[in-house]
């Protein structure tokens, strides 16, 4: 199909509009970042001089480095854990009948559209009488309760797309119901794997509500709660400057992570394993 | 290799809907068995019956001996090749064709890669070991297929339509090639095909289904010669068998365009002006000036004018439009509806010789071998005119081949 070159010239002043209204919050970050003292102050969208001053701040205070671990300790951990539970969860609704099925779906689905504000009184509650506040494990909970339906939805429908007959062949072959699903379902699966393991990730990496309001000292904290108790250089100025340096750094893995996998996730892994 | 034998085997869903309707079929062990019919008609779902695949409502399904009704297709060591492959696109050619070996802990590496190297030395696939099914053609997926059906010792191969996604020239060579592989190696196999040039050159014995019913097993030559019903004879046969209304008259049969004697063997069981259907297959037709004068006694001729020729060079075809009364015209058009073509018209094709210079809407001479002219009872649909005892000849040729093949083949050649 031939496109004329009026709707070229449409598509990209569209595509360059949309892109400049996503990038340049991130620009305005990333240059507030490398502002240093006072310069934030100085009426100009880049900084006068650039300086690092403002991550070594972020990186000599303990408040950030812990938080840091505790954000990649707690996400990694709720990742694995949603993951492996979601990819069971999804091939026996993708492939079993069931009673209760689409209950399961549909609970699935209201718990991710259900308000988090709404659960953390409750729970800062209950995890005060029962210990768990301000714990690791008193974060991964409620973490994975939300991400384990978003992980579930994604790979269901992944499952959905895989052949019933790579399975059949399978187990024609001699293979178990196990040694079926492991070997064939979850490698041809692999794109789907990694598309809910990322999107688990980045909720549990961005939460701010439940690191907030669970957590009262370094010991759980993740980043973006973190932020929030960040102090300047000095007691009386605001660390408007190091929060956006602090910001920045967070943002890096979750950069990195899409750009290593995007070639993954978007990849159609069944690519002839039928007639195509 | 095994023999397999089903008793009474019915699948019937949840709807009551039969897919598969009291079939009984003992397949010997080494014999090529097809099974084959219009679409829907339940060869697919026996043949996953048998694989395990699919439940079994009720009846026996005996494998080597052993009711494997209630086991697992792991457990019943056979082998499949699916309609559409069903490769592992995650693995290469040598791991796809390795893994029923490599899911049995007991063969060694070394095992491994020596039957995966034999079977693809069978099947011409050694350049292709380490590629991805992706990236091979049509022919050579279907081959891998394969190579995964034969790297182990089952008791039978069983293909689901294993040629239907190939191009008419590749669809040839693999017929032959699968034919030749089955001969080598002597394994019981069943073949579900709608193409009946795939059954009759492949099989030892063909299962005709209809709407889940078993109409006719038999050798291809005898379904061809000594069909049981008009369903079979229809089915069996390209371009199609013609039918034809007849009249009985005294002890004669009224046709259109002809008129022959009543065949012996149905006199008994018609009544005078009883209406029947006759089937002449159109190869049983010639041009009269090309006829050659020892075959002339044997049947009639008459005139009619060709609506149109096809010439295909090695043959040639005319078609003949004939008018017929309401009630043959609808059980044509049934009859043609179930075997998934249309009838727009009653007319009679013709197969004539090549050289002949038939011209269209001309009239012609023809001539017709009455002898082996079908009768068909048109309400029941069955031949009146079935040699019993010509059948059991054949069926006693098709047993005393198949058994000097299996003789020969005895030294096993290992897969």
């Amino acid at each position: 199909m031939k496109v004329s070159r009026r709707t070229q010239a449409f598509w990209i002043a569209g595509a360059i509009l949309i892109i400049a209204y996503a990038i340049i919050p991130v620009i305005w970050i990333i240059s507030l970042s490398f502002k240093e003292g006072d310069d934030i102050t100085n009426n100009q969208f880049f900084p006068t001089t650039w300086s690092w001053e403002n991550y070594k701040t972020v990186f000599a205070s303990d408040l950030f480095t812990t938080a840091l671990r505790n954000s990649v300790g707690m996400s990694l951990i709720a990742t694995t854990i949603s993951v492996i539970l979601a990819t069971l969860a999804a091939y026996a609704i993708s492939r079993l009948e069931f009673p209760g099925k689409r209950l399961v779906l549909g609970v699935a689905l209201a718990i991710t559209v259900f308000p988090v504000i709404a659960i953390a009184t409750p729970l800062f509650d209950l995890w005060r009488n029962i210990g768990l506040y301000d714990t690791w494990l008193g974060l991964i909970i409620p973490y994975l309760s939300y991400s384990l339906p978003l992980a579930v939805y994604v790979l269901a429908a992944f499952f959905r797309e895989i052949p019933w007959e790579m399975e059949q062949a399978a187990q024609v072959d001699g293979a178990t119901a196990w040694q079926a699903f492991r070997r064939v379902i979850v490698p041809l699966a692999t794109p789907g794997v990694f598309t809910a393991a990322i999107l688990t990730f980045f909720a549990v990496w961005n939460d701010f509500v439940f690191g907030i309001t669970l957590t009262s000292s370094e010991a759980a904290r993740p980043v973006p709660a973190a932020l929030a108790f960040f102090q300047g250089a000095s007691q009386f100025s605001q660390p408007t400057a190091p929060i956006a340096a602090a910001a920045v750094v967070v943002t890096i893995p979750v950069v990195v992570l899409v750009l290593l996998f995007q070639r993954k996730i978007v990849a159609g892994l069944t690519n002839g394993a039928v007639k195509g | 290799m095994a023999a397999i034998e089903m008793r009474n085997i019915v699948k019937e869903y949840g709807d009551g809907f039969k897919a598969v309707n009291d079939i009984s079929l003992s397949i010997a062990d080494g014999e090529f068995m097809i099974l084959v019919g219009p679409s829907g008609c339940g060869k697919s779902t026996l043949l996953r019956m048998i694989v395990g695949l699919e439940d079994i409502t009720s009846g026996d399904m005996v494998i080597g001996g052993d009711r494997v009704n209630e086991k697992a297709p792991r457990d019943r060591n056979l082998s499949m090749v699916f309609q559409n492959y069903a490769l592992y696109p995650h693995l290469t050619v040598f791991e796809n064709i390795a893994f029923p070996l490599r899911l049995n802990k007991k063969v060694t590496e070394d095992e491994i890669r020596r039957r995966v190297k034999e079977a693809a030395d069978m099947l011409e696939l050694n350049e292709h070991l380490d590629r991805k099914p992706a990236n091979l053609s049509g022919g050579q997926r279907q081959r891998v297929a394969m190579g995964r059906a034969i790297v182990r010792q089952v008791n039978a191969f069983l293909f689901d339509e294993p040629l239907s996604n190939l191009d008419a020239k590749l669809r040839g060579q693999m017929r032959t090639e699968i034919s030749r592989m089955q001969r080598r190696m002597g394994t019981t196999t069943v073949y579900v095909t709608h193409d009946q040039t795939e059954a009759m050159t492949l099989g030892d014995r063909v299962a005709v289904l209809r709407r889940g019913l078993l109409q006719q097993v038999a050798s291809p030559r005898e379904l061809y010669e000594q069909p049981v019903n008009m369903f079979v004879a229809g089915f069996i046969g390209s371009p199609p068998m013609n039918f034809l209304p007849a009249v009985v008259s005294g002890n004669r049969l009224k046709l259109p365009f002809l008129e022959v004697d009543l065949p012996a063997i149905a006199a008994d069981k018609v009544t005078d002006g009883q209406l029947l259907i006759a089937g002449i297959r159109p190869e049983h037709f010639e041009d009269a000036r090309m006829l050659d004068a020892a075959k002339r006694e044997r049947g009639a001729k008459f005139r009619a004018k060709v609506d149109v020729t096809e010439w295909l060079g090695d043959s040639q075809y005319a078609y003949i439009p004939f008018e017929a009364n309401a009630e043959v015209t609808k059980q044509l058009a049934d009859l043609a509806a179930e075997l998934d073509s249309e009838a727009l018209r009653t007319q009679l094709i013709v197969s004539i010789d090549a050289m002949s210079r038939l011209r269209e809407n001309h009239e012609g001479e023809f001539w017709a071998d009455t002898t082996r002219m079908h009768l068909f009872d048109p309400r029941t649909g069955t031949n009146l005119t079935r040699d019993e005892a010509a059948a059991a000849d054949l069926a006693t040729l098709e047993e005393e081949e198949l058994r000097e093949r299996m003789d020969t083949s005895s030294d096993p050649v290992t897969p």
